[in-house]
């Protein structure tokens, strides 16, 4: 058994896959995380007939100011969706909270604003964005599969 | 319960129609290893998951599935929407046309619809966990397929973000493999399912 003990003992056993989990890697700026498809540059692999296609939501010129407000929406948002699948693998990560936290402040600050000059994109941002509204907008902007304001 | 944002999770804009791009591309909507299939693996797979976490996990992976269902519709939908019955005609998108016009339904590269039987939930915690694994690298080499041949950079950039997020998400899972495994006798991770053998399993917990 002596055999045995030692084998079983360590990470990895017979019949078992494992993985390393991961450890905090300094992330992206939160504005770069939806170009790269993750905010962790540890998980950015890259694939090579994809490395050359010319990055359109990071052009800021010639974008209306609109389009500008929404990418910013999208890229927080999306640096959030990333956070929050670590954050459920690893939720004792003090790094991980913090930058949700600031995030997600950040999030509601530009959702309420964007209702405000524009349309809603969320339901409770109709509020927050326009309290003093006398008309229901949800129905207002265009439908996103349109590709409206990219 | 799920909420509706007025956004896609990565924008799609595309100016060229392209029914040939949209037939292929039309596999991540209803095919094997497409987005609709992967919302409904985890999110079906997730309500009997022995880990709390895993289950949690699950339930925010398969809510990102469904946004990525989301974008591919939306490309399916921009590259077919100003379609002429010439253009169906010539690029071998004509089948498709005859039973939804220029509709968008879920189907394979291939033709064959939508069905459950592309994905399991099989009750058995590790199985599961293997089954996504699996599930995100096949994902990936649809998206890394479907970058070879197609060229519109209107196209791409979306997809390459897509196949970015599989890989991500296969470490996601293997983390919730690891998190699975720590609750089990490394001796035998086999001696019972934890997810059916609930006594057992928190007998072993305690």
């Amino acid at each position: 058994m002596g055999f045995l003990d030692d084998c079983c003992n360590t990470g990895e056993t017979l019949a078992m896959a494992s993985l390393p989990l991961q450890e905090w890697c300094e992330p992206y700026d939160w504005k770069t995380a939806l170009s790269n498809g993750t905010i962790f540059p540890c998980l950015n692999m890259e694939f090579y007939k994809a490395e050359k296609i010319p990055c359109s939501i990071c052009k800021e010129e010639g974008q209306s100011d609109q389009s500008k407000k929404l990418n910013e929406i999208n890229a927080v948002s999306f640096a959030i969706n990333d956070l929050t699948l670590y954050l459920d693998t690893h939720p004792d990560c003090k790094n991980g909270l913090a930058l949700f936290k600031e995030l997600t402040q950040k999030r509601l600050e530009l959702l309420a604003d964007y209702a405000k000059q524009y349309n809603p994109l969320t339901q409770s941002s109709m509020i927050t964005g326009t309290p003093e509204t006398e008309e229901y907008g949800w129905a207002k902007g265009p439908v996103p599969w349109e590709g409206g304001h990219v | 319960m799920w909420c509706y944002e007025k956004r896609l999770q990565f924008p799609v804009k595309i100016n060229k129609t392209c029914p040939k791009t949209a037939q292929l591309i039309i596999s991540q909507y209803g095919g094997p290893d497409g987005e609709l299939s992967a919302s409904m693996r985890y999110l079906a797979q997730r309500y009997s998951m022995p880990i709390k976490k895993v289950g949690g996990l699950m339930t925010d992976i398969g809510t990102e599935e469904i946004n990525h269902m989301e974008i591919i519709c939306a490309m399916v939908y921009q590259l077919t929407k100003n379609l002429t019955p010439e253009e169906a005609k010539t690029a071998g998108f004509d089948a498709y046309y005859i039973d939804h016009t220029a509709g968008v339904w879920p189907q394979a590269a291939a033709g064959v619809p939508f069905t459950a039987l592309e994905f399991q939930s099989k009750g058995d915690a590790m199985a599961d966990l293997y089954e996504d694994l699996a599930a995100e690298q096949k994902a990936r080499t649809v998206y890394e397929n479907l970058l070879r041949v197609i060229e519109d950079p209107d196209v791409r950039e979306p997809l390459k973000f897509l196949r970015a997020r599989e890989i991500v998400h296969f470490q996601r899972f293997g983390e919730a493999l690891e998190m699975t495994k720590q609750k089990l006798d490394s001796k035998n991770f086999y001696y019972f399912n934890p997810e059916f053998d609930k006594k057992m399993f928190h007998q072993e917990e305690q």
